[in-house]
């Protein structure tokens, strides 16, 4: 399954945040879209999702070699299909328990052999199912964000800032989940702001974007070497 | 004063405050969860009450079966209304100012009044009396009608309670209430639970209307000086909150009734002095939450 997107132009209040935006990601990938903040990331994957709906542009989901356009399709109906979101802010149901997010999400109870699929990737998970969403850890929160995905069975999921505001632990073992669900074969976008050093071994690609623009697409290391894209991303 | 006269006063109360609950939770389900403020939920009710008004003493008449079939009526007909008006009237206006929610929910009132003349015309229709015998108390009589209602009452309110804590629907209208993004984006209907939502609202709006209308008549216009009230209640309570629904009807009830008999000038100031009290020592009323603004 491959999801992309063509010359995406999408104003939010009178404002233009994305202009001529064309990204794709496949199953089995992994890709970064690296930016400062404001730069349109969150705007961008939003897009995708059908969070917003673009001024122009299309958005496309090409699944056993059939294309679907799927352009300002409602979110669930995206979701339908198999692409799932890991917000920004993790936005974990706060009344709702560790399980109840899980059961939300799966639409009915989890099956026992799906949510030891689940919490093999976040042990912790399992040991803390019944506490509300609101008594969670940012590390937590973030691993629910993911499991909560997870339990749709995606092939491709949208990681908004996965990484950010954690510790340095957790951030390591979620990046060792990253790598593992591309080894599943599940495609994952995911941002990232500033700290590039904690995504440079995990993207396969990345794409640079800045003012609502997609400076760069290639290798992270050429982006790194390039001195015009630096200056335009990080400013240095 | 007489001891009697309390308990049948008591039983008053409970039985108002069983009808003002039924309402109130409905409006405040509907607040809660999709933050539209129904200003039409009394008119709904006035629709509940004039169904089983229909089913009961113009076609079946009078007695217990006939009343459980008018209320199953007015539950279908007030809530496949109110899936209608969600689905045609209400969903384009989401995104958009509240002022043309309120103006579109003001405008079924009138709506819904005209439509009640036009099938039912302008007069009064009135119940000849309660299903059910009474129980004597001292000088008085408490109609097992009101012990019934009451029951039914606390019924709803603990399978609400139920729906909302122990079904996957219920947990995820709830997550809806969250955030509708967030839970849209993990696959969740939303369209399909937003129409349910209101739909149950003025379900249980309808089921109030038909339990209410034996003792209260129908007639156009009996749903204004309810909304109010219901208002007052959910101020009270919380607004999104069953159990703040529960226990502001009692509220409103007790001081309602009682105040009639004590006092009677203080009648309806007493409701909005205790929701002043309760406003100044907690804004978001007993059991209410900061309710978040949505983009």
């Amino acid at each position: 399954m491959r999801l992309y997107a063509r010359d995406l132009e999408v104003w939010i209040g009178g404002v233009k945040v994305l202009s001529g935006v064309s990204l794709d990601v496949s199953e089995g990938e992994v890709v970064g879209l690296i930016g400062r903040n404001g730069a349109g990331k969150t705007t961008t994957l939003h897009t995708l999702m059908g969070l917003v709906r673009p001024r122009s542009g299309k958005v496309y989901l090409e699944r056993d070699g059939v294309e679907l356009e799927v352009t300002g399709s409602k979110p669930y109906r995206i979701a339908g299909m198999g692409v799932s979101l890991v917000p920004q802010g993790r936005y974990i149901f706060p009344d709702l328990t560790v399980m109840e997010n899980l059961e939300v999400a799966y639409g009915g109870r989890v099956p026992e052999g799906l949510l030891n699929e689940v919490f093999q990737y976040f042990p912790e998970l399992g040991r803390i199912r019944d506490r509300l969403g609101i008594h969670l850890s940012g590390g937590e929160q973030q691993m629910l964000a993911i499991a909560r995905a997870l339990v749709r069975r995606p092939r491709i999921i949208l990681m908004d800032e996965p990484l950010e505001g954690l510790a340095p632990k957790i951030v390591a073992s979620l990046r060792e989940v990253i790598k593992r669900l591309r080894g599943e074969g599940i495609g994952i976008l995911m941002t990232e702001a500033g700290n590039i050093k904690r995504v440079r071994d995990l993207v396969d690609r990345v794409y640079g974007i800045d003012r609502g623009e997609i400076v760069f697409s290639g290798g992270i290391e050429d982006m790194l070497r390039d001195e015009a894209v630096r200056r335009r991303i990080w400013g240095v | 004063m007489d001891i009697s006269l309390i308990v049948v006063q008591a039983f008053n109360a409970l039985f108002y405050a069983s009808i003002l609950f039924l309402i109130s939770s409905g409006l405040s389900l509907i607040y809660g969860i999709m933050r539209i403020l129904n200003l039409s939920h009394g008119a709904l009710y006035m629709v509940g009450a004039y169904v089983t008004y229909t089913v009961v003493i113009l076609w079946l008449g009078l007695d217990w079966f006939s009343m459980i079939l008018g209320y199953l009526a007015s539950i279908l007909v007030v809530g496949g209304l109110g899936i209608l008006v969600e689905r045609i009237l209400l969903k384009p206006l989401y995104g958009k100012s509240h002022d043309l929610q309120l103006l579109l929910t003001f405008a079924l009132i009138l709506i819904l009044d005209d439509v009640v003349k036009m099938i039912w015309g302008p007069e009064y229709r009135a119940f000849p009396k309660l299903p059910g015998f009474s129980i004597p108390v001292g000088d008085f009589q408490v109609p097992i009608y009101f012990i019934f209602t009451v029951l039914l009452g606390f019924s709803v309110a603990i399978v609400l309670h139920l729906f909302f804590t122990r079904t996957t629907v219920g947990k995820m209208i709830r997550a809806m209430t969250y955030s509708p993004e967030v839970a849209s984006a993990l696959g969740i209907n939303t369209d399909r639970l937003f129409a349910l939502s209101f739909g149950l609202g003025a379900a249980l709006a309808g089921l109030a209307g038909g339990v209410a209308v034996p003792l209260y008549t129908a007639s156009p216009g009996m749903g204004t000086e309810v909304i109010v009230l219901s208002f007052a209640v959910i101020v009270i309570g919380g607004m999104g909150s069953i159990k703040g629904a529960l226990l502001g009807s009692l509220i409103v009830g007790f001081s309602r009734v009682f105040m009639v008999m004590l006092f009677p000038v203080m009648e309806i100031a007493l409701i909005y002095i205790i929701m002043a009290l309760i406003l100044l020592v907690k804004p978001t009323g007993l059991f209410g939450m900061e309710m978040r603004e949505r983009r």
